[in-house]
């Protein structure tokens, strides 16, 4: 058992880190790599800021590797894992090579974008080879030299579509087709979709209007707002983006305290309301607005003590407290499992007997 | 289950919060996962500092403010006097935080 404030915090980390595994490495998570990164940044930090002394012991808890690991852990996409999160570049997208024959749950499908369309959401009674064959096939078509012969056996289109009329030339790819420029371009893959009839789509609310064309022999849907859509998002018109401040209520559900960390998600262009920093949060009743209340005098000097406290952290004390009781001016107070930070150390107690005098 | 979060404002607390904030901003963490990892240290906390610790403290000092809102106590000692095991601690000022133990065994 570790007796040290150090070893509790490591026992603490690799229990942390040891029940979260499964909901990295399952269900199309993170995967481990991930998580030992986040082990190796917290406890990085927790060693910059004095409370962790290295080096640390593993022994408590083995982290298994598995020999197959990264095939078997994305069962969404069969695809290499660091491979998952790279921004499409143009390569990725629009690569030199000439149109591949598609084979059903390609690996290479999830390249071309990170959204996982899912093979379910259209079906092609015409062709064998998956949905998600067609939307690489309507990609690659796109950069590569147009040829509708090539794409009719793929056509697929939720709609009847007009057999071929011998056009072959695409007007509709000039306006759309536009070569990414290495930036995150999640959101430039839904106006690439010109071809095939079909969007995938991943949010649930629609996006803007789709104008559908049927022009030769391809059934294109353009959409009619120019402006690039975040693919995180779901905004329900062209022109009225809502996002309704900080992202989960979960956090504020589970509140307990009056400090509410709220998480934000990625910074999007619509967000307004940020929560402040963690390292910003106050107290959600702080002390000056008390004192304005009560006395003036004690307002000055606690101004004073606080601006002075600022270069040390804070003495704070967290805990949970079984009594309070008060007999005229004094207080009593029976806390247990705390942490204290004071005097720039850290110190832990299971039980604490607090006497004050008010 | 609920959770007491006040011990993410600790030290340990803040350095996951801050590398859980990195990770999400650079996307390689989904805020949904972020925010599991921060439960789950909620309970590894509590659980640890029950379990792991027998260190017994004594807290004496002049009680400048005091404030019971949500069933969360906070004191703010001047003058306080820290008497931890065999040694001493003297601040000026601190905050105690205290959430009603009650709350997790409802």
């Amino acid at each position: 058992m570790a007796t040290t404030t150090s070893g509790v915090y490591i026992h603490v980390i690799e229990d942390v880190v040891s029940k979260v595994r499964e909901e990295f490495i399952n269900n199309g998570g993170p995967g481990e790599s991930v998580l030992s990164e986040l082990q190796g940044i917290w406890e990085t930090k927790m060693m910059q800021a004095g409370v962790l002394s290295g080096p640390i012991d593993r022994s408590l808890v083995q982290r298994p590797t598995p020999g197959g690991g990264p095939l078997t852990h994305d069962l969404n996409v069969p695809y290499e894992g660091t491979e998952e999160y790279e921004t499409p570049t143009a390569e990725m997208l629009f690569p030199p090579t000439p149109l591949q024959t598609p084979l059903p749950g390609t690996a290479d499908n999830s390249s071309l974008y990170n959204i996982p369309t899912g093979s379910s959401d259209y079906n092609t009674p015409g062709t064998e080879n998956g949905s998600n064959a067609d939307t690489e096939s309507m990609l690659f078509i796109a950069a590569t030299a147009f040829s509708m012969d090539k794409l009719n056996p793929r056509l697929d289109v939720n709609v009847a579509y007009e057999p071929e009329r011998g056009n072959s030339n695409p007007q509709f790819t000039q306006d759309l087709f536009v070569p990414p420029s290495g930036k995150r371009k999640r959101d430039d893959s839904s106006a690439q979709y010109q071809n095939g009839g079909y969007i995938p789509q991943q949010d649930g609310a629609r996006d803007a209007m789709p104008k559908a064309n049927l022009d030769g022999n391809a059934f294109c849907i353009t959409f009619v707002s120019d402006r690039k859509v975040p693919r995180d998002f779901t905004c329900s018109s062209s022109n009225i983006p809502q996002v309704d401040g900080p992202m989960p209520d979960a956090y504020d559900e589970m509140l307990s305290t009056p400090n509410i960390y709220s998480y934000q998600g990625p910074a999007e262009d619509f967000n307004d309301a940020r929560t402040p920093a963690p390292n910003e949060i106050q107290t959600s009743t702080p002390v000056a607005v008390q004192n304005d209340i009560i006395e003036d005098d004690d307002d000055d000097e606690l101004d004073d003590l606080e601006s002075g406290e600022d270069m040390n952290t804070q003495h704070l004390v967290l805990a949970q407290f079984d009594k309070v009781t008060r007999t005229k001016s004094r207080w009593k107070c029976n806390l247990k499992n705390g942490i204290m930070h004071i005097n720039d150390k850290d110190i832990l107690f299971n039980k604490a007997l607090g006497e004050f005098d008010f | 289950m609920a959770t007491f979060e006040l011990y993410r404002r600790s030290t340990i607390g803040m350095c996951l919060t801050e590398t859980l904030d990195e990770m999400v901003q650079s996307g390689t963490l989904s805020p949904e996962l972020a925010i599991q990892v921060l439960v789950q240290f909620d309970k590894s906390m509590t659980e640890a500092l029950e379990s792991q610790v027998k260190t017994k403290v004594s807290i004496k000092g002049h009680l400048h403010t005091y404030r019971f809102c949500d069933n969360v106590w906070t004191f703010i000692l001047q003058d306080a006097m820290f008497k931890i095991d065999d040694r001493q601690e003297n601040v000026s000022r601190v905050k105690i935080v205290a959430c009603d133990s009650k709350l997790l065994t409802q």
